[in-house]
């Protein structure tokens, strides 16, 4: 698909390892690892599927990418800028140029903002004209299919199906022509009959922008449906790392060998790798 | 609460049905009510009042008659004039006092629960320092430094208060912070501004109102005290300044409390409950979980559904799967059909389906969010709540024709004959129990108690939990864990047929296949026949014998696993399965089918499919396909297939 030796990095995890502290109320250790050690670099144009169970670290990998949580140690690089030598402002300037696809079509639109506001948002907040915004709404939710436009604009998300939602929401993430989107299970809440069209829409507009792309799931079927590159996270590491079809041709790693027989159905194959170790 | 609602015109339960939420109720309109009665007074005092509250109208001590309907004070000043004009500084104060306590505490509670950190830590501390006052005392000696005065105290009053809102929203504010459309606002690259005032505030405005409402209220009361203590502007007499100099002049030990001291008491009741209840009012109309508690408490009664001719003999050969002949049937449905009421009328959630499954035989029922999945689980085992009723549908279980699944008789048999695994049971464990506790629980319908925590035991190692973690807390397990232990309270009673829903959902896959393997092992130990209910094709497919295809309320296709998946015969059932990507094979587009499942309240007469199928012809939206025998064990409900078939 694209040339990675060409194609400069868009982010970059160098070493990362991010704990949370647990409430006093959980037992047991009071720290948690959710990132440990991980090194992880996407080019431009790349489609990096992270696939893993949950609690693997996944999720908090995509926040780290978009400087929602501050790397312990380590650095996160967006564009070689160093997310934590931005400022605020700098940060905000950066995030600008990324953007974040979530998994509840139902919690990720403000109940109180109509579509047309929604989706408007991220140019309203780089401060795009008023005037200029609306068409780039307009052809945005033309893009994601939500046609006529006119029609969907002035509703509020209560008002929609959830495939709906999750489209506005991809409109959302891509009005602005983000370098990198990261996308957190975007289908996991949706019916398989609009799953399909979900996936299908997402890989279209990414395709055409050429987008740096980290999906993140916990389906392998979906990995290998949307990936160039595959990247197996366990326990906050990264267990595997490499192009998708070879990933899953051969895996390397014992997980990746667990993961891919679970996913196939392969209960015998599960069991006989779980006794091996 | 007694919040108990007149029967609703029928737009006032359109209008419900649409918002999900009900208006503020008898409650929050008999507070309404009550304030109105005060402020209406408040208002108009100068036209009500035929004298100045201020000035010696009459004869001191006078006796209620005459131009003084509540008589007159020491000074012969009119206590009706006192009365209504006591109502404006009393609720001015109030409201005044309210408005500064939620400004300072909303600020309070959008930085603290916005920012956390250490600003939290300094403020959140104050709060409790605040709280930790009691209050009164707290007043008086900040009425008494500052001095007396209107301003002064609204101010006071103002600064103590805010604390209680600043705490209760703080949470609420943490709440929203973590919501999805928050998260994706910050990561725009909003400001914080931006986030706060667009995103947090709107979200937290209703419990805003409550609190402003809350506050009032204690403010009114906290006047009242202070001016009764003589710490109010002697200028502006309150209600309280009132009860002050009534309580000063003797009021209390000779008749002239009836209409010196009992007017501005009653009228601080009403104030004080009447912003209570209104404020208990929004917060219930705020809050969808308190209201659904309502909604649930006044469903208790229930129609007595007509029992329908039975629809089994009606129509012989109607079953979605053909049993395994050499297995008993442990259940069997037949001509199922459940409605929900809605203001649109009815919404046809499960329609007429038909499915058996045999001992040892695990069938799995597929359809999408809405195609009436649980709806029929919950139909055939008496657990339907209001709005949802039974209409039609008989139910045979190992062998016994339980009818007409009516509560009563179904209850008898569910968590013996039938056991029930329902959604998310894995996290609806009890906390406070262990496991085993819980699963002895469960055993004890049948037996007693020693020999039930037997039982508990034996199952939990059967499902693979090792007898050290038996008494572990539900938090204590893992996900996976959790819901081995609500398999093995499924299984206590030795039931003929396990019911499923969806019980791998939200697990991961290396979970998902360890329980899968557990259902498969435990449906040969036990001899149960299994209904696996999930919106995973592919998934289900992997462990059925048998698959059962839902779409809109009906069964679409039905037989064995195999066929189907090879050559599925509904386009519904094919599309699905093109619709899910694979792991092996090419790597194909997927096919999404276009359109959104049909809504259920509007229903054609037709193939409700029809409107998203590529291959749909004139006739399909005109007759309603029956479920066709393709001859193979399989049944489909296509047009197509059936005219196909017969040509």
């Amino acid at each position: 698909m694209t040339e990675p030796v060409a194609a400069p990095t868009i982010v970059e995890l160098r070493d990362v390892t991010k704990r949370f502290r647990r409430r006093a109320r959980d037992q047991g250790r009071n720290v948690v690892v959710a990132v440990d050690e991980v090194s992880l670099s996407v080019p431009a144009g790349q489609v990096v599927a992270i696939v893993g169970e949950s609690g693997a670290g996944k999720t908090t990998v995509g926040h780290l990418m978009l400087g929602l949580h501050r790397p312990d140690l380590g650095s996160v690089r967006f564009e070689g800028c160093d997310l934590a030598a931005l400022g605020r402002g700098g940060l905000r300037q950066a995030r600008r140029r990324m953007h974040l696809v979530l998994q509840d079509p139902y919690q990720s639109l403000h109940p109180g903002m109509r579509v047309e506001a929604v989706v408007g948002e991220p140019l309203a907040i780089a401060g795009t004209p008023r005037a200029m915004r609306r068409d780039r709404v307009w052809a945005a939710l033309e893009e994601v299919g939500l046609t006529p436009a006119g029609r969907y604009a002035p509703r509020f998300p209560h008002q929609l199906s959830g495939g709906q939602r999750q489209r506005v929401a991809i409109a959302r993430a891509f009005a602005c022509e983000p370098r990198l989107v990261i996308a957190d299970e975007p289908t996991s809440m949706l019916d398989a009959s609009l799953c399909a069209g979900i996936l299908e829409l997402l890989l279209g507009i990414r395709t055409r922008l050429g987008t740096a792309f980290v999906y993140i799931t916990h389906d392998l079927a979906v990995a290998r449906h949307v990936s160039d590159r595959l990247v197996v996270m366990r326990g906050g590491r990264i267990v595997e790392d490499g192009v998708t079809d070879a990933v899953l041709a051969a895996p390397q790693h014992a997980y990746t060998r667990l993961l891919l027989a679970a996913s196939e159905g392969d209960l015998d194959r599960v069991e006989r790798l779980e006794a091996s170790g | 609460m007694t919040a108990v609602d007149a029967p609703a015109l029928p737009e006032a339960r359109a209008r419900r049905a649409r918002h999900g939420r009900q208006g503020l109720g008898a409650l929050g309109w008999t507070g309404v009510a009550m304030l109105a009665v005060v402020v209406l007074g408040a208002v108009f005092a100068p036209a009500l009042a035929r004298h100045d509250p201020d000035v010696t109208s009459g004869l001191p001590f006078a006796s209620p008659g005459g131009s003084h309907p509540l008589g007159t004070d020491d000074l012969g000043r009119d206590l009706f004039a006192q009365l209504l004009f006591g109502a404006r500084v009393s609720l001015f104060i109030g409201v005044a006092a309210a408005v500064i306590a939620v400004t300072v505490g909303v600020t309070v509670a959008l930085i603290a629960g916005y920012y956390r950190g250490a600003v939290e830590t300094v403020l959140m501390r104050t709060v409790d320092l605040m709280l930790a006052f009691p209050f009164i005392v707290l007043v008086v000696v900040f009425a008494a430094f500052f001095g007396r005065g209107l301003f002064t105290t609204i101010v006071v009053i103002g600064g103590v208060i805010w604390a209680r809102p600043a705490r209760v929203l703080r949470a609420q504010v943490i709440k929203v912070r973590e919501f999805d459309h928050v998260l994706a606002a910050a990561s725009m690259g909003a400001s914080g501004a931006r986030v706060i005032s667009r995103h947090v505030l709107p979200r937290i405005a209703p419990l805003v109102a409550v609190q402003f409402v809350r506050a009032a209220n204690v403010a009114v009361l906290i006047e009242a005290s202070l001016a009764f203590l003589g710490l109010g502007d002697p200028g502006r007499e309150s209600w309280g300044t009132t009860l002050y100099f009534a309580q000063a002049r003797n009021a209390f030990l000779t008749d002239s409390w009836a209409w010196w001291v009992l007017p501005p008491g009653l009228g601080l009741t009403m104030a004080i409950l009447g912003f209570a209840f209104l404020g208990y009012a929004i917060e219930e109309w705020a809050d969808p979980r308190l209201e659904r508690a309502r909604v649930r408490r006044r469903a208790t009664r229930r129609p007595s559904p007509k029992r329908p001719p039975n629809p089994a003999r009606r129509q012989g050969g109607d079953m979605a799967t053909a049993a395994d002949r050499t297995e008993p049937l442990a259940l069997e449905v037949r001509g199922l059909s459940v409605h929900y009421a809605s203001a649109d009328g009815p919404v046809r959630a499960v329609q007429d389906v038909s499915l058996s499954v045999a001992r040892t035989q695990v069938v799995g029922l597929v359809g999408e969010s809405g195609s009436g999945k649980t709806t029929l689980v919950m139909g055939l085992l008496g657990l339907l709540r209001p709005p949802g009723r039974l209409r039609s549908g008989t139910v045979h279980l190992n062998g016994r024709d339980l009818g007409f699944p009516r509560r009563s008789e179904i209850a008898a048999a569910r968590g013996r004959d039938i056991a029930l695994v329902p959604q998310s049971a894995m996290n609806a464990l009890n906390p406070a129990y262990t496991v085993l506790a819980q699963v002895a629980e469960a055993a004890a319908l049948t037996m007693d108690g020693r020999a039930a925590t037997a039982k508990a035991r034996d199952l939990l190692s059967s499902v693979g939990i090792t007898a050290d973690r038996h008494r572990a807390f539900p938090h204590e397990l893992s996900g996976g864990m959790r819901q081995r232990a609500v398999i093995a309270m499924a299984l206590v009673n030795d039931p003929v047929v396990l019911v499923a829903d969806e019980p791998v959902t939200g697990l991961d896959v290396v979970t998902q296949a360890r329980i899968l393997r557990l259902l498969l092992e435990v449906r040969e130990r036990y001899r149960i026949g299994m209904l696996l209910i999930s919106h995973d094709l592919p998934l289900v497919a992997r462990v059925a014998d048998e698959l059962v295809v839902m779409y809109a309320g009906r069964v679409v296709e039905s037989g064995p696993t195999a066929l189907i998946t090879a050559e599925p015969a509904h386009p519904y059932t094919r599309l699905l399965l093109d619709a899910f990507p694979t792991l092996r094979g090419p790597r194909r587009a997927l096919v999404a089918i276009g359109g959104e499942p049909p809504d259920l309240a509007h229903l054609s007469r037709g193939c409700s499919f029809e409107p998203r199928c590529p291959v749909a012809v004139a006739e399909c939206p005109q007759r309603l396909p029956d479920l066709y025998d393709q001859g193979d064990g399989r049944r489909a409900a296509c047009l197509l297939r059936e005219l196909r078939e017969r040509s």
